[in-house]
């Protein structure tokens, strides 16, 4: 076959046991010099522990792996750093009260006679910024900035210490277009420069546009490495998940009927700076409609989703909920009529350390059904919990005794979603409900909102995807800065314009 | 299914570490014993002997023969007066314990504790007898003990829900007031005891006012000792505790709080008036071992505490690190380390060791106890590693969360597990 030379890093015959499952089964990645090579896989399917062995943080029983040719070994995530492999994970690892260069140069700090050299590193991390569009703000906390921005900055943080071996874990999660085209650029330029790139995703369009090749993984084995200009996304997903797999939604026109929500001129003070996060924002959601409010990460959409929740309060205006005033009920009350898929599903979603069971009912333990006398009504809760888990396909090691924590995200997220549908209230407020998801989970979580709505209903989405925007919502409002400057119709508008209205080129 | 390795089983790993972290402990002692011994001529081999004899065995000394050789047995005076020292830690061992399962160090213990030695002291002596029956003063004065406690607890939760300031901090500065002020009212008041005035400083025992703990038939079952019923009171305060955070949707509501903060309010649940009324209740339990101390009848309380916070208060840390947090458990730690100090008292009176080795023992086994987190994690490997040969074995989901791997990572998780996003890893 090919000369082995061609190959910077070789991953030939991986297998790797944990008890009782066999996560990777005799996996062969090769990945050229200066190539962008797109690992595809569901969540489960191996990628993380194939990735984990390349990284030195397990060590597989059977195979190995081969740098230019020659045979490493890649004991710890130290000598994967010798070797020149960095990686940007999907969970940021970031120390979050440190201000965004300090995260960059962690690590790798140059110093001199002990102290750090922060104006030679600010130089170097200004210049990869520039050079690579990575915007970020050097003096911000970790803390205080932007999902969107935090991923920005692991990227940096890869750069900088300029590794050879590039792998990116899931990057345009949380990307506008734009910036995916962007990062597409960048990863284009990096391969030009004799980088090569391993692509974790799950993205089609992604993975079609920008990888060279593609190996997909399916259950802990291998199925196959092709081409990415001899292949169809069709042809990619059906590889990835064992059958044909729909890729667009199935959903008939809305058929809006009564006012659900009512948000009159919300403004929300921001924790970050002196302006409002959140400006005079008003719209209506009714029973039997998906209102999707579009927009880049970090415009307002998550403190607005705060202040409706009750997570945060409102400085002024006011939301009606069912014809009843809830501006500044708590969050108890609020959830009365209202279930919320949340955005960050391990800070606020579920409490990892308890069991899924624990979690299925995390709103709902006091209600008669689950308590006598405030004691807790263990077997009503394992039957529920049980029930919700066969229903909605949740996966786990043990059933409704499972700690959340070691759940995959794919059914940590079911987990939520399940809940958040079976309280049965008449708004959902869906944040991001597939970020990070595969194929699989992603039909899945928009055929139970569609049938959601089609129960009637009402629907609020935020989301950063704009296939998902695009194709799941019946109506767009787009927020920019923190104010709605767009409200569109799907399917009169398109991605290009969608994409001036959320970079605040474009007005109503 | 195959059967699980018995190294799988948490609770079975978590008293192993406890059990090796007591071994160790006890043997650092024999070994300090050892060096003593042989070092010091007044000592020698037989006393090196006996001495370690007593530390692992002090509980069941009756003494010495006519040939000097030491006798075992049954000793009802140290058994009575092991339960009774256990009581009141046992209380300040739940007391840690339950804050720490709803995610806050409570390092508050001491100033809880003399806070409910107060006020049950004053009560207890200032309702005269002749009006109101003892036994009914003895109520009144545990459970107004078990609320100043609980609102000295609150203050500390409070500053937490509220203003954010951690419980650590507010707690030391807490117990400091607690010292003071107690010292200044049992300086302007009138409840010094003046009869037997050969001890200044003391308050009257509440045995003055013919208040006293009831003795159960406990003190004929372990004849010459101090035990009264105040050990059954402990533990059903112990069974209550496991109920609370087992059983009931206060118990859930309040570990949701500790474990993720974040999610709880997400859920609707009250975090604030949560986090207050978890150091409230620990405040509560804290506050009752003073109680079920000084309303023993027969114990005086040293009142110019201003220098110092009393280690029955400190000691519940380690007695509920020991028990890792279970508050049945709690009941055997705090036994164990009052069986300790018997054992201390034993060896200065049967051999010419003093007492305070025994103290040398109690803190190895205290350093120790902050390492049990690290022994599990050994067990867990161990486990691990069998488990990889037997290929057919269950599923065992890899877990992400790498438990703290040093004492001082136990110390931090103790610290970090209100407020880290993912809430702390609940030992």
């Amino acid at each position: 076959m090919d000369n082995s030379q061609d190959y910077v890093i070789e991953m030939l015959h991986i297998t790797k046991v944990f008890p009782g499952i066999i996560a990777n089964d005799d996996i062969t990645l090769q990945l050229r010099r200066g190539e962008i090579h797109a690992l595809l896989g569901e969540n489960g399917a191996g990628k993380s522990t194939l990735m984990s062995v390349l990284f030195g943080l397990y060590q597989p029983e059977k195979g190995e792996i081969r740098k230019n040719g020659q045979k490493v070994e890649i004991r710890d995530p130290n000598d994967a750093t010798a070797l020149g492999i960095g990686m940007v994970h999907q969970h940021f690892k970031l120390v979050e009260v440190f201000t965004v260069l300090e995260n960059i140069i962690l690590g790798s700090e140059t110093t001199k006679m002990g102290f750090i050299q922060k104006a030679e590193a600010r130089k170097k991390v200004e210049e990869l910024s520039k050079r690579y569009g990575l915007s970020v703000d050097l003096d911000a906390k970790v803390e205080d900035i932007t999902v969107g921005m935090q991923q920005r900055v692991e990227i940096l943080k890869m750069l900088y210490r300029d590794n050879e071996i590039l792998i990116f874990d899931e990057p345009t999660a949380v990307l506008t277009p734009q910036e995916i085209d962007e990062l597409m650029k960048v990863m284009k330029n990096l391969v030009a420069e004799g980088k090569s790139i391993l692509f974790i995703s799950h993205k089609l369009n992604e993975i079609m546009a920008v990888s060279d090749r593609v190996t997909v993984l399916r259950k802990g084995k291998y199925v196959g490495t092709i081409d990415t200009k001899g292949t169809t996304k069709q042809e990619l997903s059906s590889m990835m998940v064992g059958r044909p797999v729909q890729l667009e939604i199935d959903k008939t026109p809305a058929q809006p009927k009564e006012e659900i929500l009512k948000v009159e001129n919300v403004c929300i003070k921001s924790h970050v700076h002196d302006r409002d996060a959140v400006h005079n924002v008003s719209f209506t959601v009714h029973a039997g409609e998906i209102v999707c409010l579009a927009g880049i990460d970090g415009n307002g959409q998550t403190e607005f989703i705060y202040g409706l929740t009750g997570l945060d309060r409102l400085s002024s205006g006011s939301i009606t909920l069912c014809g009843e005033d809830i501006s500044h009920a708590s969050i108890h009350d609020k959830g009365k009529k209202m279930s919320h898929i949340p955005e960050d599903r391990h800070k606020h979603g579920l409490v990892l350390d308890f069991q899924l069971q624990e979690n299925m009912v995390l709103q709902r333990f006091e209600e008669p059904q689950f308590q006598n006398h405030g004691f807790i009504n263990r077997s009503a809760v394992r039957q529920y919990s049980d029930r919700l888990i066969k229903e909605y396909d949740v996966r786990s090691g043990q059933g409704s005794v499972t700690i959340a924590r070691s759940m995959s995200g794919g059914n940590q997220q079911k987990a939520i979603i399940a809940r958040e549908i079976d309280r049965d209230k008449p708004l959902i407020v869906a944040v991001q409900p597939t970020r990070g998801l595969d194929v699989g989970a992603i039909e899945f979580i928009h055929s139970q909102i569609v049938k959601e709505r089609d129960k009637g209903k009402a629907v609020l989405l935020v989301s950063l995807e704009l296939d998902e925007v695009m194709s799941l919502s019946d109506r767009i409002l787009v927020m920019h800065n923190g104010e709605i400057v767009g409200e569109l119709d799907p399917k009169k508008t398109n991605v290009q314009e969608l994409g001036l209205y959320m970079a605040g080129a474009k007005h109503m | 299914m195959e059967k699980k390795s018995i190294f799988e089983s948490d609770s079975f790993r978590s008293v192993l570490a406890s059990l090796i972290s007591i071994l160790f402990g006890m043997a650092v002692g024999a070994v300090i014993i050892a060096i003593v011994g042989f070092r010091d001529p007044t000592l020698g081999a037989k006393s090196v002997g006996d001495g370690i004899k007593l530390v692992f065995g002090g509980l069941f000394s009756t003494g010495r023969n006519a040939e000097g050789a030491l006798t075992w047995g049954f000793n009802s005076a140290s058994v009575g007066n092991m339960l009774f020292r256990a009581t009141p830690l046992i209380m300040t061992g739940l007391s840690v314990a339950m804050a720490y399962k709803t995610g806050l160090f409570n390092i508050g213990a001491p100033g809880q504790y003399l806070m409910g030695t107060m006020v049950s002291l004053i009560v207890a002596l200032s309702i005269p007898s002749w009006v109101v029956p003892p036994q009914i003063i003895w109520f009144i004065a545990f459970f107004a003990g078990m609320l100043a406690g609980a609102l000295w607890g609150m203050i500390a939760g409070a500053m937490k829900a509220f203003l954010n300031i951690n419980e650590v901090l507010a707690c030391i500065m807490t117990n400091w007031i607690a010292a003071n002020l107690v010292t200044f009212v049992f300086d302007v008041t009138s409840y010094k005891n003046v009869v037997e005035n050969t001890k200044s400083g003391y308050i009257y025992k509440t045995s003055f006012n013919n208040v006293q703990t009831a003795k159960m038939g406990l003190d004929k079952i372990f004849a010459g000792s101090q035990i009264n019923a105040g050990i059954l009171v402990a533990v059903l305060f112990a069974i209550g505790v496991y109920v609370l955070m087992e059983k009931t949707t206060l118990g859930f509501q309040l570990k949701a709080c500790g474990s993720n903060r974040h999610a709880s309010r997400y859920a609707g649940i009250r975090d604030r008036r949560n986090i207050v009324l978890s150091m409230g209740i620990a405040g509560a339990l804290s506050a009752a071992g003073a109680a079920l101390y000084n309303l023993a009848g027969n114990t005086e309380f040293f009142w110019s505490t201003y220098q110092s916070l009393p280690a029955i208060g400190f000691n519940g840390i380690p007695v509920a690190l020991l028990a890792l947090c279970n508050p049945i458990g709690v009941i055997f730690a705090a036994m164990f380390m009052s069986m300790l100090s018997i054992a201390g008292l034993q060896l200065s009176n049967l051999t010419a060791y003093n007492e305070y080795i025994t103290d040398v023992i109690i803190s190895v086994i205290v350093y120790l106890s902050a390492f049990s987190l690290f022994i599990r994690t050994i067990l867990k490997n161990v486990g691990k590693k069998e488990q990889t040969v037997n290929a057919n074995a269950e599923p065992v989901p890899d877990e992400p969360a790498k438990e703290p791997a040093d004492g001082a990572g136990e110390a931090a998780a103790l610290d970090e597990s209100s407020n880290t996003e993912e809430g702390g890893k609940q030992a």
